[in-house]
């Protein structure tokens, strides 16, 4: 018997153009939790995949209980006791709980093949309970809150007999209440004999919960550490590759005249109270964890959920903005996170994404002109220095860094004067990203006010000349540059207002 | 909270709602006229309505996976013209038979639709579309552009609409079958339960090793199996068969789904729901006639019908999004 | 910043020009002039043939806007019945005693405003897919048009009005004449106009248009009336050709459309296909149905081929499609199947 559960050795996995996995190792015992972390596009996804059978590894080798196994589809991975939850929630939302927590393997009667509901509504009740959770197993699963969602992927890797359960981000869109029920129910597990793998870029959760962490940096593998043994600076250094400071080039702090006033903005359900100023050559960074209401109140600036209460003011004139089309008028633009759904048409060439929302520039009267269409895209796409030998290739060619910058490049065909960065160097190697911050301050000292979310703390703090924290749809603190640290945003993160009101 | 409670209570029990507008509506039309609920007409509005819960039960399970056939009026026709010809040929051919010919010409349909969606990966849209013509022209080929007329059937084949099985008239009798399989089948079989997750979420069914393609070539199949059905059916009860038979009727049948709930974006539908929205049309067909609405006016009154049912259900779709939202505290 | 130079000068290249669908539906084409010609040789002559083209011209109208609604990812199954109605009220309201001339308008009006309430639903409610909406209302656009005609026919147009159906221009049919204009307006719209590239941006990816600032909403309202101004032309070509009118007219319209845009190369996927395909398709169809009848095919057997034809071309595509993004496999076809 080896020491191990499981057992990952020189594994390497290649996509075509990109080696997504290049000679990783892992190991993990029997009722340990180990953490995984390393910074978006560090193959931590792809690792999972290739333990749970989703892909094959090109090289190397994995071990189940000492025993070499090849996984070829996710059900053999199942059969074996793994069992993952995934960062975004992939289940059923027309289904009952108690069919999302048994799907693939249900409990039939051998005979007629018939479903038994009533032993699978009342196992999932019990598994639930186990759980501390008192859901109608009936319910149907996309009228669930993610956090209760997350409850029930567990009970399911549990419904299957699961000795390794792997947890892609669980904790990223939960409240701080909901992250402490899954950690009390991650360690639960754990002393029941479970293995579990935890990926977070959360150091939070690193520390609350894991025994050791593996780090994973640009597809490669960096160390493996007792958690007690490593600082938390060591822990950066080995997550980013080099020491903060280096990655983000100096700011000309130049705050100047107010562009933006937002006061009192609401929006129900997602966000209430939210007041801040912008001034132009600033940048504002907006933070705290995912679900806060971040990218909702930005949407709201930007007018594609409106906001319901509080007033808007743009150099210094009341305003009110209904659509993409009042703010882009105004003069605010928005980067949006998710750039491959929201901001680029990947089958589109590079300068027909560029040119997109300012085609009145590039035509007359309605009609347009592709030669103006050639010289505008040219000029920026060149300004942001996107990696590529034509324009005519498509966005989908690109890397995720490039792609960004060609995104960037469509906000500056406008005349504009505030810049809404959401998540900028989301899946952004690191190489592109310390030229998209320096695309960013570049803008800043050409006078655009910018506001950028994001959940990466070191950018945060590196960037900003001002942080917004926001906690379940409030701003819980406001930092200046010199007070920044992590553990200050953390804690304002973290914050629960005292006085709750009830917004129904 | 009083609205909120309601709302939530309406979108829960939509099958409730819909059967209370049937019943509602049926006591107005019995009020003006009546004649409308007595034993005679409502045999007759059953057996009318049989064919279109046939097919809608199908269809549901189509629409369940994001797909949708529009192929199945021509399946239906090709498939009756095809047995009608045959017994005509061979008088004394049993009607059991009959039906079995019928079933197997619809199913070779549905492969065919089947293969289309899952190995060569046409949207169903347009595979069913190109279908549609394909069948259809078959039909007028094999006929010969000639009906097939009552004269010319043997009395046993127009006998299956017309006989009864347990004193139920033959086609309500199958219908039942059906419906009674679907319930089991779509509740109580883990076949029946990956269609539902296979249109709930086609990725996490990926991962779930729900086999995608061998669900797509089952409910293709199945339809077409049930159009080929009710393809004889169709004859035996008409006594008639034509090229252009039952033309535009999948838009009817795809109506009756989408009065039943079945959402069109896949992974929802019950069949109690389908068959009330069968029934609803069924009810309107029947109905109105009695009641001195002019037959011209029924097709308004359906589209109208079909439009309110279709937002009302958005409505509330939207209102208990927003109310889950308002909940939320901050 | 950097100072790489990004290359803006495309290449003329003879193996994109040649692998575009159009040349496989003008291979189409001439070969059934061929075929035709040497069935017939009074095919071959310019006044059958525009006879022809005249026969088959009047549903082509509302390819031009589904052309966009397909590009779009949408559908409007509905221009059948909108066919239908505005002929309908355009014989009644003349009936009725309003000059021919105001029926006219009056049933460009009712065309628009039924395809307006299309865009209007689906604009307001999102989450509704058009399959749902234009269903609901093809059945009401026809159920109306029954409750004014019942089961009557109406007509006794002036004399004039039959100049629709049958007059030439020269030697020009006036249909085909308008269709070319139309055609080429159409294509303009399409391929050279801010509008025609939002459209194809929002079929593409509508969440990047709308972020983008594209007006989704009035887009999605403009080309959805266009479709029902041009179903009401229809019903103008259809009506002056037959001289009168019932409410079962232009039964199944919206399918014979639907196939021959998608036989023109515009995938139901959304942002791909251009204007020109769907226009060869149009002849490819109508000459094809113009030749069986010269053999004494019954008309029904088109039905064959046009389905065939379809499902081939679509399967022609998509291998296409899947060879040209192998790398982009995320956005593939297969996720759509909707």
């Amino acid at each position: 018997m080896s020491d191990y559960v499981l057992e990952l050795k020189a594994i390497t996995k290649e996509f075509p153009g990109v080696k997504a996995l290049d000679n990783v190792h892992f190991n993990l015992k029997a009722g340990e939790i180990h953490a995984l972390m390393g910074e978006n596009g560090a193959g931590k996804s792809t690792f999972i995949k290739v333990i749970t059978g989703v892909h094959l590894p090109n090289k190397g080798d994995v071990y189940l209980n000492g025993e070499k196994v090849v996984f070829h589809n996710p059900k053999e991975a199942t059969k074996v006791g793994i069992a993952a939850i995934y960062q975004h929630v992939t289940n059923y939302p027309d289904l009952s709980v108690t069919e999302n927590i048994f799907m693939g393997h249900e409990k039939i009667k051998k005979s007629t093949r018939k479903i038994q509901w009533k032993e699978m509504h009342a196992d999932a009740k019990a598994l639930l309970e186990s759980l501390g959770s008192d859901l109608n197993p009936k319910t149907e699963m996309g009228s669930l809150s993610v956090a209760k969602q997350q409850i029930v992927e567990i009970a399911k890797a549990l419904s299957a007999n699961a000795k390794i359960i792997i947890m892609d981000e669980p904790t990223a869109a939960l409240t701080h209440r909901e992250s402490e029920e899954l950690y009390k129910i991650t360690e639960r597990l754990r002393d029941e004999g479970v293995a579990i793998i935890f990926i977070s870029h959360r150091f939070e959760d690193m520390y609350r919960l894991a025994d050791r962490v593996t780090v994973l940096r640009d597809s490669q593998y960096i160390g493996t550490w007792d958690v007690d043994g490593i600082s938390n600076d060591k822990l950066v250094v080995a997550m980013v590759g080099r020491e903060i400071k280096q990655l983000f080039p100096e700011k000309q702090v130049l705050i100047d005249e107010e562009l933006l006033r937002v006061e009192k903005l609401g929006q129900a359900g997602m966000f209430k109270d939210i007041s801040f100023t912008l001034h132009k050559g600033e940048i504002l960074g907006i933070t705290g964890l995912v679900g806060a209401g971040r990218s909702e109140l930005c949407q709201a600036l930007f007018g594609i959920e409106p906001y319901d209460e509080g007033a808007v003011y743009f150099e210094g004139e009341k305003v009110t903005i209904k659509t993409p089309a009042d703010a882009v008028n105004l003069g605010i633009g928005y980067l949006p996170e998710d750039r491959q759904t929201q901001s680029l048409i990947l089958q589109w060439s590079i300068s027909q994404n560029i040119t997109l929302s300012s085609l009145d520039k590039i035509s007359h009267k309605g009609w347009l002109n592709n030669q103006e269409e050639r010289k505008m895209s040219k000029t920026l796409a060149e300004q942001v220095g996107v990696k590529t030998n034509s324009i005519f290739n498509l966005a989908s060619s690109l890397s995720g860094g490039n792609q960004q910058k060609v995104a960037v490049a469509k906000l500056l065909t406008k005349d504009l004067k505030v810049l809404i960065f959401d998540e900028p160097t989301k899946g952004v190697d690191i190489g592109a990203r310390s030229s998209i911050y320096q695309i960013m301050i570049d803008l800043a000292s050409e006078g655009y006010g910018i506001i950028m979310i994001s959940s990466e703390m070191p950018e945060v703090i590196g960037l900003s000349d001002r942080i917004a924290v926001m906690c379940e749809g409030r701003i819980t603190r406001f930092l200046d540059k010199d007070q920044a640290t992590q553990e200050a945003i953390l804690e304002a993160a973290m914050s629960k207002q005292t006085s709750k009101s009830q917004v129904v | 909270m009083m609205e909120s409670n309601l709302i939530r209570y309406v979108s829960k029990f939509r099958e409730l709602g819909l059967l209370g507008f049937i019943i509602i509506l049926a006591i107005v039309i019995q009020f003006l006229n009546p004649a409308f609920l007595t034993l005679g007409n409502l045999s007759d509005m059953l057996k009318n309505t049989a064919i279109l819960c046939i097919l809608a039960l199908g269809m549901m399970l189509v629409l369940v996976t994001r797909g949708i056939d529009l192929s199945i009026g021509a399946t239906l026709a090709l498939s009756g013209m095809i047995t009608a010809l045959t017994v005509s040929a061979y008088p004394g051919l049993s009607p059991f038979l009959a039906i079995l010919l019928g079933i197997i010409v619809g199913s070779a349909c549905g492969v065919i639709l089947g293969l289309l969606v899952s190995k060569v990966g046409i949207l169903p849209i347009i595979a069913s579309l190109g279908l549609m013509n394909a069948f259809r022209g078959m039909t007028f080929w094999v006929g010969g552009g000639d009906w097939v007329s009552a004269y010319q059937m043997p009395d046993s084949f127009k006998g299956i609409a017309t006989s009864n099985i347990l004193g139920i008239n033959t086609l309500v009798f199958i219908a039942i079958i059906i419906f009674l399989f679907f319930y089991y089948f779509v509740n109580n079989t883990i076949t029946g339960r990956q269609i539902y997750a296979l249109g709930s979420n086609p990725d996490s069914a990926k991962i779930s090793g729900i086999n995608a393609n061998k669900v797509y070539m089952l409910v293709y199949t199945l339809m077409g199996g049930l159009s080929g059905l009710a393809g004889v059916l169709w004859v035996s009860k008409f006594a008639s068969s034509q090229g252009d038979t039952a033309s535009g009727y999948e838009l009817t049948v795809i109506a009756a789904c989408i009065l039943g709930g079945v959402s069109i974006n896949g992974g929802v539908g019950k069949v109690i729901g389908v068959l009330l929205g069968a029934f609803l049309l069924g009810v309107l067909d029947n109905g109105l006639p009695l009641i001195n609405v002019s037959p011209f006016w029924q097709m308004g009154i359906e589209g109208v019908i079909i439009l309110v049912a279709v937002l009302f259900n958005t409505e509330i779709k939207k209102k208990v999004e927003k109310n889950n939202r308002l909940r939320r505290v901050i | 910043m950097s100072t790489r130079t990004i290359n803006n000068v495309q290449n003329f290249s003879w193996k994109r020009f040649m692998l575009q669908w159009e040349w496989m539906l003008i291979a189409l084409i001439i070969i059934i002039f061929i075929v035709n010609s040497s069935i017939s040789p009074y095919f071959l002559n310019f006044t059958s043939i525009s006879d022809a083209t005249m026969t088959f011209l009047d549903k082509a109208f509302i390819v031009f806007p589904m052309v966009m609604i397909m590009i779009m990812r949408e559908i409007d199954i509905s221009v059948g019945s909108t066919v239908a109605l505005a002929s309908v009220v355009m014989a009644t309201t003349f009936n009725a005693g309003l000059p021919m001339e105001l029926a006219i308008v009056v049933c460009l009006l009712v065309g628009a405003l039924c395809g307006f309430f299309n865009g209007f639903l689906l604009v307001k409610y999102r989450e509704l897919s058009a399959v749902i909406v234009t269903l609901s209302t093809m059945i009401l656009y026809r159920g109306i048009a029954y409750m004014i005609l019942e089961d009557q026919s109406s007509g006794g147009f002036p004399s004039w009005f039959s100049y629709f159906g049958w007059g030439y221009i020269g030697p020009i049919p006036f249909i085909l004449l308008l269709f070319v204009i139309l055609a080429i307006g159409f294509a303009l719209l399409l391929h050279k106009t801010v509008f025609g590239r939002q459209v194809y941006a929002i079929g593409s990816n509508t969440t990047a248009s709308r972020f983008s600032g594209v007006k989704v909403d009035r887009i999605k309202l403009i080309v959805f009336t266009l479709a029902g101004v041009m179903a009401a032309i229809t019903a103008i070509f259809l009506t002056a050709r037959m001289g009168s009118t019932r409410p079962n007219v232009a039964n199944m319209y919206e399918l014979d459309v639907i196939a021959m845009v998608a036989l023109g190369g515009i995938s139901t996927a959304g942002g791909k296909g251009k204007m020109l395909g769907a226009i060869l398709a149009v002849f490819v169809i109508g000459y094809l149905q113009y030749g069986l009848g010269l053999i004494n095919i019954p008309a029904q057997m088109l039905l064959i081929v046009i389905g065939v034809l379809l499902i081939a071309s679509v399967t022609v595509t998509n291998l296409r499609v899947k060879g040209k993004f192998k790398t982009s496999s995320k956005s593939d076809s297969k996720e759509k199947v909707s």
